[in-house]
């Protein structure tokens, strides 16, 4: 009887079992690391039609987070300011800068700037702000320290935002949470940073408040 | 990493997204805000809502298909942040904001909160400021926010159908006015329809003044005012009737549908609920006695029904009044005219003596009303009564109203027709498709050689005017304009805008004040006039009306009447009603219960509800009785017989009855008709019918209502006259052999099948035993299913007892809330307002009449609707069936069996016992739908949101895309679903979040976090006319749900399945009168009797049970040992 099969077909199996364990261990990595939020959407910093910075805003001028986004500790949506809460200064500071132009002409003609959104949680997300702000958690677990943002830079996403994202804050809220006099305080740590007692502290808080995040589907979707 | 993306700035297109959503606060607030209104909606913005739809789906179609193959998908889609160039005071852009405002509604306005989302508003309910309705609301309420963004409006004002514009609209005004006002106004004239508002009073006052030979007429095809009339005749002083159901104790109906189509009828069904929850001992529940022609939803709530033809109905009050007067010795001199007209009626007397004797007991606390269809004999009749049973002051106050200053369309037909009319304006109505068939409305509007019509929506009139060269001007939705209104009982409520016109349209009271020449045209300056001179309040008060939607009432002065006997012979006089057969029918002309008189025809959510008693959708079939269906051989007459032997099948005459095939009625299609005109359409055999009433509901059949309206059901105007408007006799039926249609009924079976999901007992054995409920159905059969926890309050259940050895990971139900609802039976009338409210709040979509047939209709609550008969026998069809009516939407069972075959975990639980629904999760296996026992899982097959109705099946190669106008009703908070998705009831889990999420706002930085009970009410809830729903957390003892769960009538159906449900039911109490023939020795209600023929004469029980059944069954199953819990 002839051989059909020549004998290195002996060690075929093998090698393609291993082929495709290697295949899917590149693939499944490849689709981890590019495809995660992580990193198609940390660093998005589009052009805006005004280089707002926040580092001079917040930083330098020390505005309060509430100035510009009033109904952030109201309402699920932190509200990006009219034209006319811009104007209430640059009416008389900058008044001229050709920067401000769109400002100005959104003042003037009622129409809005077309800010780009860059903090965008899909459609079937329902992220509220106000009881984020109103717990303990501050604008910086999500949006990072803007007033440490080089000088001239826009907003940037800083954190992935992804599910996963979201549910490590909500299965461990005593890690994150911070005292409710600090929420707007850019420069404030973690209560679990501050040594200890304070960690601690936070742990008791978490159980005073019931602070208890939804863990489940209608926390977030509906 | 970082990456910098450069895009391009947003097309003019994507910016003017939010430029609609401006309130009227704003208007009010904002100066100069009027003058950048007109910039706005520039002429031409309208086009991109959707009147040159095809052209856009073309581009947007073509636009989609470049994008497939280029790269475009992969990029990240930029979205743009557009907040306001000024701030817009008490606008934040996420939060709803609420205005009282009130539909302008046949037989009275109806007060309503619309719920806003910067400025566009989504959802309606009843304004609790008003005391009487409390916040409920009706079907057609819930619905008219759908009207508001109808992309079938009219928006463009027209001349012979060409586009004109605003000031050439203007100019014709302008022009009426100059020329009739030298002369008086002779040669013109208005045809309106009735209204209810002040303004609109004064305006037509005013326009009287300046044109007195003018004709002002007014037309409304169902016309309410009959007891009006009634009154006005008996009296000589016009007075409308209010009854107050929930003093009364007897009521006695002549054909009057209180709960739903007379007006007042949300207050009326919440002051009857009232009276129908106080079934324990000491208290006095109330028994209603019906006498109908049609299925009505009163008559299927009622204790004692009886079918008397509508023009046989004068003999039966006189009948009735016959026997009243004489227990009470009033108005002796009638005995004789009473009882001519009582002779010929044939109806057994032991029935009416019984009701008679249960009336004349509860003197004082006894009611009749007539409804507003009944002639003048019926409504004279039932005031009779009432007068001698006490009931005025007490259970019916009588309110002074004014008569109309009208002229009726018979009149203005006249003038017509002797070419007095140069120029007829047309307000409102839609007389081409409504007035009265003798009339023949459509050639004599052709005769007047200038017509103007100014209306909503561009419909059979507007399309009659746009032939003969005449003017259509369009008009606003309530919605959109300023106005008022009066209530069913009198009190002015403020009809306020939420949004601007959406097509610069002109209000009824700004039109009637250009052509007026007022020296106000402006809507809201209208109404400040008419507050002002009405009350001389100030403009504190004004404020105040308008912001709570409702002036503090001061009471109307209530007559007492005395009325004479010889008016009422009078009356009596000519009254005579003639013998029913096969070939004299009588014609009943009923208004739809879900599009009312044709009004509402273009509502895809009201045509898609099912009607609540023939459960048929997307139609109007003619009703005829299973005695006439015999007669006309559509089915055996050996199945009327109730001897009739049973066949082994499971039930081949309740199925079969309508000729159900693969889930479709075959209706066939008969001839009907009466003076010479006929009509053709579909049959469909309705139990409960007087033998000779064939029903022919009002408000289809339309051909220009718009693309859901037309050429849905036939059009039962064009065989109405004037003289037989609400029921004719002589009408014949022919049914045309061969032509079969098919229906889209939702219900095609309707027994019971002495099924334990109904649990019906009479007054007197919940007396006996409270807890029968518990007694009935499976659970006293099956396993223990809380063992030894049974007599544990709900909360306990809820949280502590352990949930079995299941697989399956069942979750900790540890959150601060556990959610549960109760529904009372006792209470629910079936009037269909939850299924629409549902609709409205959860953005669920519209299937469409070929997918209703398909079965594949969309509703998270399912109103169903059985019959029960008590024959024991399969194959014969009951005439006088019970009704008993159920919602049903999701149970929100603790341990859902669809979540345990869900592959992907769409559907799980939450810790506060929500079965919850990812809908971003699910990819459509539709297992859970299949696993789940009360079937209300519902599938989007095709993307119902995106896709016209009518190209469904092109699958990609339809349009796609939403009408702009339509995206605007939807609620923000609903994720809008798409293909492939399974949908359900999720007890509104937007609203708890919110709620949720307000307390925790509120409690800052303290534990305060639980919601305060009522704080939220599921839409359902909220819509409820007789607050038969209760929502709440069943963790606290005093909540309401945890109140109402404790009743113990509560009971979980398909409770034996161990799956826990959160919605339980209040188990049904009838309250039959024991007099009556065949009550003499209680038989319990009909579908208990199905129920033990079934379960107990075939298991061997015997009789020997007795009532006790449940009680010791109860008591031996509580065991979790017994072990013979399953073999009876």
């Amino acid at each position: 009887m002839s051989k059909v099969f020549p004998p290195w077909s002996n060690r075929l199996p093998l090698q393609l079992a291993l082929f495709l364990v290697v295949l899917g261990g590149l693939a499944t990595a490849g689709v981890t690391y590019y495809f995660t939020p992580k990193y198609t959407r940390v660093g998005y910093a589009p052009v805006q039609p005004v280089p707002f910075s926040h580092a001079l805003h917040t930083g330098q001028l020390g505005l309060d987070c509430r100035y510009c986004h009033t109904a952030v500790d109201k309402s699920p949506h932190s509200t990006v300011p009219a034209a006319q809460t811009c104007m209430n200064c640059h009416s008389i500071i900058k008044k001229d800068s050709p920067l401000l132009a769109p400002v100005r002409a959104s003042f003037e003609s009622g129409d809005p700037v077309p800010w780009v959104k860059i903090h965008q949680a899909p459609d079937f997300v329902y992220f509220n702000h106000a009881v984020h702000v109103n717990r303990g958690v501050s604008c910086v677990e999500c949006h990072n320290n803007i007033t440490q943002t080089a000088e001239g830079e826009t907003m940037a996403q800083r954190q992935p935002l992804s599910m996963s994202f979201c549910l490590d804050c909500h299965r461990d809220p005593a890690s994150r949470i911070r005292d409710p006099k600090d929420v707007f305080n850019l420069n404030s740590s973690r209560l679990v940073d501050q040594g200890k007692e304070k960690a601690d502290a936070a742990v008791k808080l978490v159980q005073h408040w019931k602070v208890k995040p939804p863990q489940s589907c209608s926390g977030c979707h509906r | 990493m970082k990456h910098k993306f450069e895009h391009p700035a947003p097309s003019a297109r994507e910016l003017n997204g939010p430029r609609y959503w401006r309130s009227l606060d704003e208007l009010a607030a904002t100066p100069g805000f009027q003058e950048h209104l007109e910039r706005e909606f520039p002429q031409g913005a309208a086009d991109l809502n959707g009147i040159d739809r095809r052209n856009f789906f073309r581009l947007m179609a073509a636009s989609f298909a470049l994008g497939g193959l280029g790269m475009a998908g992969c990029r990240r889609p930029e979205v743009n942040i557009l907040p306001y160039g000024k701030s817009v005071e008490g606008v934040t852009p996420g939060l709803a904001q609420y205005y009282a405002t009130a539909m302008p509604a046949r037989g009275g306005a109806i007060p309503l909160l619309a719920e806003c989302h910067q400025g566009r508003p989504t959802k309606l309910e009843g304004n609790p400021s008003y005391l009487p309705y409390g916040g409920a609301s009706n079907l057609q309420t819930q619905a008219a926010v759908l009207g508001l963004y109808d992309p079938d409006r009219a928006m463009i004002s027209t001349q012979a159908g060409n586009e004109v514009t605003g000031p050439q609209v203007n100019d014709l005004l302008a022009k009426i006015r100059d020329t009739y006002t030298p002369i008086g106004g002779a040669g013109l004239a208005f045809l309106a329809e009735p209204s209810t508002s002040p303004t609109r009073a004064a305006l037509v006052a005013n326009l009287k003044a300046k044109f007195p030979k003018a004709i002002w007429a007014e037309y409304e095809p169902v016309d309410g005012s009959a007891p009006e009339r009634a009154l006005e005749t008996l009296l000589g002083k016009r007075a409308r009737p209010l009854y107050r159901f929930a003093q009364a104790k007897r009521v006695l109906s002549l054909g009057c549908d209180f709960l739903q189509s007379e007006s007042g009828a949300i207050g009326y069904a919440r002051d009857w609920a009232k009276g129908r929850r106080q079934v324990g001992k000491g208290e006095a529940m109330s028994r209603l006695y019906v006498a109908e022609s049609h299925f009505s939803i009163t008559g299927s709530n009622a204790d004692h029904r009886i079918r008397v033809a509508g023009s046989q109905l004068p003999g039966f009050a006189a009948a009735i009044a016959r026997r009243v007067f004489a227990a009470t010795g009033r108005f002796p001199e009638l005995t004789g005219a009473l009882d001519r007209l009582a002779a010929d009626l044939k109806i057994d007397a032991g029935w009416l003596d019984a009701c008679v004797a249960d009336l004349c007991g509860h003197r004082g606390a006894a009611l009749v009303c007539a409804g507003f269809q009944q002639g003048l004999a019926v409504q004279a009749l039932a005031l009779a009564i009432n007068e001698a049973l006490e009931s005025f002051g007490r259970t019916v106050d009588l309110l002074p109203s004014e008569s109309p200053a009208a002229d009726s369309i018979h009149t203005l037909a006249v003038a017509i027709q002797t070419g007095q009319i140069r120029s007829l304006v047309i307000i409102g109505g839609n007389p081409v498709y409504d007035a009265p068939a003798e009339i023949d409305w459509p050639v004599l509007q052709k005769q007047v050689s200038e017509v103007i019509r100014h209306g909503l929506y561009s419909d059979e009139t507007s399309a009659q005017v746009a032939e003969q060269g005449g003017w259509q001007v369009h008009g606003t939705h309530f919605l959109e304009s300023w106005g008022d209104a009066r209530t069913a009982d009198g009190s002015i409520v403020p009809v306020q805008p939420m949004i601007l016109p959406l097509f610069n349209g002109v209000s009824e009271t700004e039109f009637l004040a250009r052509i007026a020449g007022d020296s106000v045209t402006e809507g809201y300056s209208l109404v400040h006039r008419t507050f002002t001179e009405l009350n001389g309040g100030s403009e504190k008060d004004f404020r105040g009306w308008l912001h709570d939607g409702v002036a503090v009432f001061t009471g109307a002065t209530v007559i007492k009447p005395r009325i004479a006997a010889a008016a009422l012979a009078e009356v009596l006089r000519g009254t005579s009603f003639p013998v029913l057969s096969t070939g004299n029918l009588e014609a009943v002309f009923v208004p739809d219960l879900k599009v009312d008189d044709g009004r509402y025809a273009n509502n895809g959510w009201l045509q898609e509800c099912p009607d609540p008693i023939t459960k048929i959708a997307w139609d109007n079939p003619v009703q005829i009785s299973p005695r006439l269906a015999a007669d006309l051989k559509l089915i055996d007459p050996r199945r009327l017989d109730k001897d009739q032997p049973a066949t082994g099948a499971l039930d081949p005459a309740r199925h079969d009855i309508n000729q159900f095939t693969i889930g479709k009625e075959q209706a066939h299609v008969v001839r009907i008709t009466l003076d010479g005109r006929s009509v053709e359409a579909p049959v469909h055999i309705q139990p409960g019918l007087a033998d000779y009433t064939i029903v022919l509901p009002l408000g289809y059949g339309r051909t220009a209502a718009g693309r859901v309206g037309n050429s849905v059901g036939f059009n039962a105007y064009s065989i109405r006259t004037s003289a037989g408007a609400a029921f004719a006799t002589g009408a014949t039926i022919e049914v045309i052999p061969g032509r079969t249609q098919q229906l889209p009924n939702m219900q095609e079976h309707w027994a019971i099948e002495g099924r334990d999901i109904i649990r019906e007992a009479n007054l007197a054995e919940h007396h006996e035993n409270p807890t029968w409920a518990a007694g009935i159905g499976m659970e006293a059969h099956s396993p223990a299913i809380y063992g030894t926890d049974k007599d544990k309050p709900a909360a306990f259940k809820a949280a502590k007892t352990p949930r079995g050895n299941s697989l399956y990971e069942t979750p900790d139900l540890d959150g601060t809330h556990q959610w549960g609802m109760s529904i009372d039976l006792n209470t629910c009338i079936g009037c269909n307002a939850c299924v629409i409210a549902c609709q409205a709040e959860n953005n669920i979509p519209i299937v469409g009449r070929d997918q209703v047939l398909r079965g594949r209709e969309m509703h998270w609550i399912r109103l169903d609707r059985y019959y029960s008969s008590g024959f024991e026998s399969n194959a014969a069809i009951p005439e006088d069936p019970q009704v008993s009516l159920q919602p049903m939407a999701c149970q929100q069972c603790e341990l859902a069996p669809c979540e345990s075959v869900c592959p992907v975990n769409a559907t799980v639980h939450d810790e506060e016992g929500l079965n919850v629904m990812a809908y971003n999760r699910c990819i459509g296996t539709r297992y859970c739908a299949n696993n789940c026992p009360y079937k209300v899982r519902r599938f989007n097959f095709f993307d119902y949101q995106q896709r016209q109705l009518d190209s469904l099946y092109l699958g990609p190669l339809g349009p796609q895309g939403k009408p702009e106008l339509l995206k605007m009703a939807m609620n923000p908070d609903v994720t809008v679903r798409m293909r492939g998705v399974m949908e359900k009831c999720t007890y509104c889990v937007q609203r708890i979040q919110r709620a949720k999420i307000e307390q925790k706002v509120k409690a800052g930085a303290s534990g305060a976090i639980e919601v305060p009970d009522r704080t939220i009410r599921v839409a359902c809830e909220q819509a409820c006319p007789t607050e038969a729903i209760v929502f709440g957390n069943i963790l606290k003892e005093d909540s309401a749900v945890s109140i109402a769960k404790s009743d113990p009538r509560t009971y979980a159906v398909l409770g034996y399945l161990n799956i826990r449900p959160r919605t339980t039911y209040i188990a049904k109490v009838r309250n039959p009168n024991t007099n009556m023939p065949g009550q003499k020795d209680m038989p319990p209600p009909l579908s208990r009797l199905e129920y033990n023929q079934k379960n107990h004469a075939a298991a061997g029980h015997g009789e020997g049970h007795g009532p006790m059944h449940g009680e010791t069954h109860g008591a031996e199953h509580a065991a979790p040992a017994h072990k013979n819990g399953g073999q009876h």
